[in-house]
């Protein structure tokens, strides 16, 4: 009798750490992640209950692009190449993503397609966030996906920015290599 | 090389696994099939009280206290019905009361029906045309109603008793003037076997009483379990069953499982919504009408329940409603100007309430989510019926929607996924 008691609470005892390590290490991971950064820690205990994870091999496509957007993912290890194929149906690597570092974020808003294919390099474990998931969070917990709808819209509009920048300076080298160009004419 | 091995190895080894809990799963389904109908009921108000739960989440209640408060709703609420119910279901005495009064009545409406003063009298047209077949098909039905020797006899005791009233005692003298005589049936012979004393076939029947309950019980207890089970978990279901599903399949497999889940629950919530009305409407109507509280809330029941059957359901509701027309006495509508026969005012309240299922209800709550063909929704409720009776026929149309929307939106995101061309 008194071993049952015994194995019973060392299960319950290990039961627990390994519970409360994995969630503990998802939470840390959601802590980290700009996007959730203002959420306090009651917050991110409820985001992690549907945050998946998922185990991803070399060579493995998260998503491919074309497919309909329905996760966002970010990296507790590894890494992972945003490729695209070009004209001649090869890989243009447009990033490299590593620990910490999220991808996909645009499946929140709507499930129009991925404009790019997420490709693993090395190893690595993902936890995936659903946009249906985040909409019922902000039936259920207003105030959580408020904030995080709200810091995704910030995030949009920096990237759209920084895109903004990049074009025109693009445009700009363009202009002086046309003038270049029509200079030696 | 390796790999193609290691490959082929997975692939035995995921096929018998699957066969393996195939087989078990259906050894299962049928040793413990009278668990199957409480788990999917407690499955199925779970999944019909999310949307409650969400509610009384936003409103800051804590989910425990919100699962504690919707099952003490529903466990009033079935307590509530349930008296009216069962104080509704006549006693020995009183059934056998009902069916005199109801022979009687039937006798009656029949004889007017063929224009007849008694049986050996001349009647109508209809009398001359039809009605050596309408009087065998008439003396089929009403056989259901006549005693046997066994219940002649408890019902002579009542008589001496002094128990039964003038007017029952009336209808039950002019029931045997009538040529369908009560015949004994066949089961009295077994009857008459079994009874060996008065004592010891109470005794029995009491016990075989208890043992049905304790049964009904050990198996229907498993319900309300089932029931915050559901409701407590927080994903974890979903994120099991997601974790077989394999990454290429992760994000398809979630969107499919999400479509399903939001088409089953809006066809189920407003296929209950919807039966909900029309067992209301008449109820209210029955009550206008003059019915008593109790047989207005047994009859709205059987009306709503029943009327998830498509085109039998509202026959069904409609044949209880006249049934009871048919021997109610002394019916008071509330106002004047409502009809006086029982009859039409039954059959009034049936043609509203269908009509505002049809017109209003069905538009409004199930939208265009259930557009069967009626060819499939009457060779559904057949085979429901053939296969599973009443239980069966009241399945067969949930079954088809969720099979039909489950495999619609594994196409379609098959499809969207390049899984399939």
């Amino acid at each position: 009798m008194e071993d049952l008691v015994k194995t019973k609470s060392l299960w319950k005892d290990f039961s627990r750490e390994l519970l409360t390590h994995q969630s503990k290490s998802v939470i840390d991971i959601l802590k980290n992640i700009p996007l959730l950064s203002q959420l306090n820690k009651r917050e991110l205990k409820i985001i992690s209950k549907f945050a998946y994870e998922r185990t991803f091999e070399i060579n493995e496509f998260v998503f491919e692009a074309g497919q309909p957007g329905a996760a966002m993912f970010i990296i507790k290890e590894g890494e992972v190449k945003i490729v695209k194929l070009n004209e001649l149906k090869e890989f243009l690597e447009i990033a490299i993503l590593r620990s910490g570092d999220i991808f996909g974020e645009l499946a929140l808003l709507d499930s129009s397609p991925r404009s790019a294919s997420a490709l693993v390099s090395k190893p690595t474990k993902a936890l995936a966030i659903f946009r249906e998931d985040l909409n019922n969070l902000l039936k259920t917990h207003p105030e959580i996906g408020g904030k995080i709808m709200m810091h995704l819209a910030i995030i949009t509009g920096q990237r759209l920015k920084t895109t903004t920048t990049h074009l025109v300076q693009l445009e700009n080298e363009y202009n002086k290599l046309k003038g270049l160009l029509n200079d030696k004419q | 090389m390796i790999n193609n091995e290691r490959l082929n190895r997975s692939r035995v080894f995921y096929f018998s696994l699957f066969v393996f809990f195939a087989f078990a799963f259906g050894f299962l389904l049928i040793v413990l099939q009278n668990l199957v109908l409480p788990i999917l009921m407690g499955v199925l108000a779970a999944y019909i009280s999310l949307p409650g739960i969400n509610y009384l989440k936003r409103k800051n209640i804590p989910k425990s206290l919100a699962i504690i408060i919707l099952l003490g709703v529903f466990s009033i609420v079935v307590f509530v019905i349930g008296q009216k119910v069962v104080s509704a279901i006549p006693s020995e005495k009183e059934n056998l009361e009902l069916r005199i009064q109801l022979q009687y009545k039937l006798d009656k409406n029949f004889l007017a029906f063929l224009g007849k003063e008694n049986y050996s009298s001349e009647g109508n047209i209809i009398d001359n045309l039809v009605g050596d077949e309408l009087n065998q098909m008439f003396q089929s039905v009403t056989s259901f109603l006549a005693f046997n020797e066994n219940e002649v006899t408890e019902f002579q005791t009542y008589i001496d008793s002094s128990l039964v009233s003038e007017r029952i005692l009336f209808f039950y003298i002019e029931n045997l003037k009538q040529p369908i005589l009560p015949a004994p049936k066949v089961e009295n012979a077994k009857d008459l076997n079994y009874q060996s004393s008065d004592a010891s076939n109470l005794n029995s029947k009491s016990n075989s009483k208890i043992s049905l309950f304790l049964k009904a019980i050990s198996t229907w207890i498993i319900l309300p379990f089932v029931f915050i089970f559901v409701l407590i978990d927080e994903g974890e279901i979903k994120s099991f069953f997601l974790g077989l599903i394999p990454n290429r399949y992760f994000e398809m497999a979630f969107t499919t499982f999400t479509n399903v889940d939001k088409a089953i629950g809006n066809y189920l919530r407003g296929t209950l919504l919807q039966s909900s009305l029309v067992g209301l409407i008449i109820f209210l109507g029955l009550l206008l009408i003059g019915f008593k509280i109790q047989a207005a809330i047994f009859i709205g029941i059987i009306a709503g329940i029943s009327n998830a059957i498509p085109f039998l359901g509202p026959v069904i509701g409609l044949g209880t409603g006249l049934l009871y027309a048919i021997i109610v006495e002394g019916i008071d509508p509330i106002f004047p100007f409502l009809p006086q026969n029982p009859l039409v005012g039954v059959l009034i309240v049936v043609l509203i309430a269908q009509f505002l299922d049809n017109a209003v209800f069905q538009p409004l709550v199930l939208g265009k989510a259930v557009n069967l063909h009626p060819l499939v929704v009457v060779i559904g409720v057949t085979g429901g019926s053939i296969i599973a009776g009443f239980w069966g026929m009241l399945l067969a149309i949930p079954t088809i929607v969720i099979v039909n929307v489950v495999i619609s939106t594994i196409y379609r995101q098959a499809k969207a996924y390049y899984i399939i061309y």
